[in-house]
């Protein structure tokens, strides 16, 4: 039978080490014991290591924000639905207007309580998601509203900026800019197939020389939105070559989504 | 041992063993947690919890195959293998919770007690499928299918495999199935963790390796593929070094082999021979000397490395016991294994290479009193 250490005081010769034998319904020996006392709190500096380190080699941190709020603006429909709202302020140069995305809650597009007033002035009640000059706004309904005194009375016209070829990731325009952090990239491209796929406005994401991110709206040769078409190219790294129009601070890109190109 | 099926037939070390494990996991969750919100306070907790959760399982895996390897290497290892499945049933609990997450608080009984649990955990398949226009299920494996191609391939199917493969040996890590599959179907079941291994690996390396390229990350998954593969290879090379033939010895007579000296087995211990191609364990005690083959019954654990104890043959692994001369588990038990027929001529052990079907009463040889002294 295996000896009980803590009977045993007696140092144990090599011989009698070797001649130990555990089994789980007896009393440890002494060497396996002495063993675990030192294994043990080494196994758990490895989990408090790995506890703080593993979370910290992951990418899924971005500056993206939630704020609730309630927006009054102009709604466009086109190439996807967006609310300009008035910059408050003097404005010297610049857009007259902030355009703010439009979706509906969970991964779907604004319901049609407001599309219903495209073209009119509305107010609405939504959670905010922004990353840099990007923000979609989730909302469930919107309410008519006469134009507020001294609004423009409408959007500056676009401005062509001539044909770009553009190196990109196409993302939901919800989860990325902070719905889900990181809400890009191929672990991500699921749930933003099924954003797009059910009306969340397709953004995509290039970059200028600098590596300053650069937003696009997409939109097929007639403007239109192109969310079904682009589905199997989301999260993939991809190349756009499509006429750049310019509305404020908000890029359209006009191309057929068949000529978009893996890279 | 075996008889009576319980649910889990506890003991001092299996509970001391599982409290070890949950308090390293809870650990482990805890300060995950905590450490991604020192980096920003504003981060989305929902896929914080399923990294969480997914890199447990995944670290808790390599924690398990490493165990197998590492007893080969050195026995002071085997307390670790004593309650390995409670470990293995935990790591698919683990990886469960991150594919489908967790929700304490909907339980029928439990929402109607007067203070609310507030553990609740949402999984991959919900949070990154689930509020669109298909079903979450049907998103999972229609969402991608680019199968042909590395670099699009949808590695959450990846992660469906080696979890279907958890499933099944989660719902057969009872002693219940180990008996009525037999030993052999269920060791070989339960030697699809390696399947299921390198299909998470896959998982991750083209899932989080992929999308975050985060140099330390790739580091650690590369260094724990190599650990796994390197122990395992030194420890089979080991296992290989002990199938040698047996050396300066005569040649088989009469079917019996020479496998060594009785000088060379340790009182109450082994020594594992292969005899005809088969492992067989050639315990010395008492003065007599007994051959049975050295794969246990119950997970084929080496009998050889075992030891006499209470008139029986003893295993390293779980401490299934069979009696030296007839290879059956003392009563009520009924696990039995094959015997070998034994001669000593003089200080020489001889073992029949041709086995008794298990449970064979099959005499002991006797050491000659004149050497028992010095043997």
């Amino acid at each position: 039978m295996t000896s009980d250490p803590m009977n045993n005081p007696n140092p144990q010769s090599p011989k009698q080490q070797e001649d130990e034998f555990f089994s789980g319904y007896s009393r440890w020996p002494k060497s396996i014991k002495s063993f675990f006392f030192k294994f043990i709190p080494l196994l758990f500096v490895g989990v408090v290591l790995f506890g703080v380190i593993v979370p910290r080699v992951h990418d899924q941190f971005n500056a993206g924000k939630f704020s609730r709020g309630e927006f009054q603006g102009l709604l466009v429909g086109e190439p996807v639905p967006h609310l300009l709202v008035p910059r408050k302020g003097k404005i010297e140069s610049g857009s007259q207007f902030s355009r703010y995305l439009l979706s509906g809650f969970s991964k779907s597009a604004p319901p049609a309580k407001v599309t219903d007033h495209i073209g009119k002035w509305v107010q609405l009640k939504g959670t905010a998601v922004h990353r840099n000059n990007l923000t979609v706004v989730a909302t469930g309904g919107a309410e008519p509203i006469d134009a507020p005194a001294g609004a423009p009375s409408a959007p500056e016209p676009g401005i062509p900026l001539g044909k770009f070829s553009l190196n990109g990731e196409i993302l939901d325009g919800k989860c990325y800019p902070g719905v889900m952090k990181p809400g890009q990239g191929k672990t991500h491209r699921a749930c933003a197939i099924r954003c797009i796929s059910g009306g969340v406005p397709a953004v995509f994401r290039s970059h200028n020389e600098q590596g300053d991110p650069l937003y696009f709206l997409l939109a097929d040769n007639e403007g239109k939105a192109v969310n079904k078409q682009v589905l199997d190219l989301v999260a993939d790294p991809i190349q756009i070559e499509g006429e750049v129009t310019q509305y404020g601070d908000l890029f359209v890109i006009k191309a057929d989504p068949s000529s978009y190109q893996r890279v | 041992m075996s008889v009576a099926y319980k649910s889990i037939q506890w003991n001092r070390t299996k509970i001391i063993y599982d409290l070890l494990l949950l308090a390293a996991i809870a650990i482990y969750l805890f300060l995950f947690t905590w450490s991604a919100q020192q980096i920003s306070p504003d981060l989305e907790m929902l896929g914080i919890q399923i990294r969480a959760f997914g890199s447990a399982a995944f670290i808790l895996l390599h924690v398990i195959l490493s165990i197998g390897p590492l007893c080969r290497l050195n026995r002071k290892f085997l307390p670790l293998l004593y309650n390995r499945r409670h470990m293995g049933v935990t790591m698919f609990f683990l990886g469960l919770i991150h594919a489908i997450g967790f929700n304490l608080s909907s339980l029928p009984l439990l929402d109607k007690l007067p203070f609310k649990i507030p553990f609740k955990v949402t999984g991959a398949l919900y949070w990154y499928h689930d509020f669109g226009d298909l079903d979450p299920i049907v998103s999972q494996f229609a969402g991608n299918t680019h199968y042909g191609s590395l670099v699009r391939f949808p590695f959450e199917t990846l992660g469906v495999i080696g979890l279907a493969i958890l499933f099944l040996m989660a719902i057969t890590s009872h002693d219940f199935w180990l008996a009525n599959l037999t030993a052999p179907i269920w060791k070989g079941l339960h030697m699809m963790v390696y399947v299921a291994y390198a299909a998470l690996v896959g998982h991750v390396a083209l899932g989080a390796i992929q999308t975050n390229r985060h140099p330390l990350l790739t580091v650690v998954v590369g260094l724990g593929l190599i650990w796994i593969t390197v122990i395992h290879l030194i420890a089979a090379l080991k296992e290989r070094r002990g199938d040698q033939p047996i050396r300066n010895t005569a040649p088989a007579t009469d079917n019996f082999v020479e496998i060594g000296s009785i000088y060379d087995i340790p009182n109450t211990r082994a020594k594992i021979v292969s005899v005809a191609g088969e492992r067989v364990a050639v315990f010395k005690y008492d003065g007599k000397v007994s051959a049975i083959s050295n794969v246990c019954q119950h997970q084929n654990g080496p009998l050889g490395e075992g030891k006499f104890i209470d008139g029986c043959i003893t295993c390293p692994w779980h401490g299934y016991q069979y009696l030296p001369e007839t290879g059956a588990s003392p009563p009520p038990f009924v696990e039995s294994v094959p015997t070998f027929n034994v001669q000593v001529r003089g200080d020489r052990i001889f073992v029949s290479t041709i086995p008794n079907p298990p449970g064979t009463q099959t005499p002991a040889a006797h050491i000659p009193p004149e050497l028992e002294g010095q043997a």
